[in-house]
């Protein structure tokens, strides 16, 4: 399996480019004030998404499959090296994004304090692990191309909402405010929804990929 | 001698192709070569060894071992080459050396190199730009790395120029050498088969056509040649499919030796592996 994730990594090398730029576009146009910088935090929800996605799809098209089902690693040992790898782009992802908001935090760009620049990342964090639980069993059941279009769905779904609940709030939306205890908890709740819906899709993804046929 | 690999019943089927009973044996030390035509279920027979899909009958064990049970156990044992080597593309071989080091426990580093030397292929060059015959060499190097105690090939040779088969099937005879060592190979190219092949097995249409030792088959059937009048004497019992022409017949004799007692007039010469495949799809037609 180690084999597995390493030529993730080194597949994913190629495209280190690619991210570096998504990171500089949404870095400048944050401290340009177009974008809050705590939207910045939205980047590893979008790298935890594309990372793995781009790994699967490029695994698809040089049938790569084919190969790992027939060494020792078996349809397990493929299950498990993506989303150890998917692990793997999360902590990698939250970390730079944590070091950058942090970083603008402590050079007077962002108003937010570095603590509440932390707690934005994590929770970006666990919504990127929630969605990666989400496309990570339909990636393996329908592929990557056709899980593309749910990814998008997903994506149009989840940021949609946020920027709607913005809106909503900036106009004066008065809506039932939640109980305080909630609130504080919110980001334990969320923290355990990710971990408990991450290790359930691993479970439904090693189901899906047993059936598999090469 | 113990058996390397054990088929037996496999059934594993599609709707519109079925694998019906299949059954055979690679005997230590040997090659077993796998042939058939187009579709006729070499490439699925190879699958289900690999687990690759799911048989929906029968048992397969190698070394004594479950295929499917002792999966992980079986494939360390196992070199696999198969026909797309597609998945090495976007890496060098030096990326690869370290990638199947962490795939296969007993990868030797040492051998690959040994190997790309020996195939003057390049470590730093990246895969996709070499020959289809160099892809093929670089499987092989990653097959022969991984120590196996079997070998199994998928079509390895097809595509290939007759030179770089040629140096292929050298390095299947040397690996046979120690008697730890078997091949099953699948190919079309029976003529390949014919120069390495210890033992072989003919699918044709999802089911064993034929099996048993090289030898003892190409020495048992025979092909007849002669005219229609003569043709037409001959017990059809005895053929196993003809050609007949403007200018004379052709047909599968399944006893040569047999029929020259009865026949002794008639020509039977040898056939070899390509006449018995493609007899017996036209006395299937017939």
């Amino acid at each position: 399996m180690k084999g597995l994730v390493y030529k993730d990594i080194l597949a994913m090398r190629r495209l280190a480019g690619t991210y570096l730029l998504f990171f500089l576009v949404y870095g400048g146009l944050s401290v340009a004030g177009v974008f809050d910088i705590s939207v910045l935090g939205g980047m590893v929800v979008l790298l935890g998404a594309m990372v793995p996605m781009s790994s699967i799809s490029m695994d698809d098209a040089s049938g790569w499959a084919r190969f790992a089902v027939a060494s020792p690693t078996g349809r397990r040992g493929i299950v498990s090296g993506k989303y150890l790898f998917t692990l793997l782009a999360l902590v990698v992802s939250t970390v730079l994004v944590g070091l950058l908001l942090m970083g603008f935090s402590l050079l007077g760009i962002s108003e937010n304090r570095p603590i509440d620049c932390l707690l934005i990342t994590l929770c970006c964090t666990g919504v990127a692990l929630l969605i990666d639980a989400v496309l990570l069993p339909l990636t393996f059941q329908f592929g990557a191309e056709k899980a593309r279009i749910l990814n998008t769905i997903l994506f149009a779904a989840v940021f949609g909402s946020i920027v709607l609940l913005g809106g909503a709030v900036s106009n004066e939306l008065s809506l039932p405010a939640p109980p305080a205890w909630l609130i504080s908890a919110l980001p334990v709740l969320l923290g355990l929804a990710a971990i408990i819906g991450f290790f359930i899709s691993y479970c439904i993804s090693q189901g899906i990929y047993a059936k598999k046929e090469f | 001698m113990n058996n390397a690999l054990e088929v037996s019943h496999l059934t594993k089927d599609y709707g519109s192709f079925k694998l019906d009973d299949v059954s055979f044996t690679v005997p230590g030390g040997t090659i077993m070569g796998l042939i058939g035509e187009n579709g006729a279920g070499k490439s699925t027979t190879i699958k289900c060894v690999l687990n690759m899909v799911h048989r929906d009958g029968g048992k397969i064990s190698v070394f004594g071992l479950d295929a499917v049970a002792d999966e992980q156990a079986v494939k360390s044992q196992l070199g696999v080459v198969l026909d797309d080597c597609g998945y090495y593309n976007p890496f060098t071989p030096a990326q690869l050396d370290r990638i199947q080091k962490g795939i296969y426990p007993q990868w030797d580093s040492g051998l690959f190199r040994q190997y790309l030397s020996k195939f003057s292929l390049s470590e730093k060059k990246v895969i996709k730009d070499f020959s289809k015959g160099m892809r093929m060499k670089l499987a092989l190097a990653a097959a022969f790395a991984v120590r196996p105690k079997l070998l199994i090939l998928d079509e390895a040779t097809s595509g290939l120029d007759p030179v770089v088969r040629d140096e292929i099937l050298d390095e299947f005879l040397e690996f046979i050498q120690d008697e730890d060592h078997s091949i099953l190979i699948s190919s079309h190219i029976t003529s390949d088969l014919e120069k390495v092949a210890d033992y072989v097995t003919y699918l044709h249409k999802g089911k064993v056509a034929l099996t048993g030792a090289k030898d003892e088959l190409l020495d048992t059937y025979g092909k007849l040649v002669c005219s229609r009048a003569d043709l037409e004497q001959v017990d059809p019992d005895l053929l196993g499919g003809c050609r007949i022409g403007q200018f004379g017949c052709e047909a599968l004799v399944k006893d040569r030796h047999g029929f020259r007692l009865r026949y002794p007039d008639l020509t039977v010469e040898p056939a070899n592996l390509e006449d018995i495949m493609i007899f017996t799809v036209k006395g299937d037609a017939q």
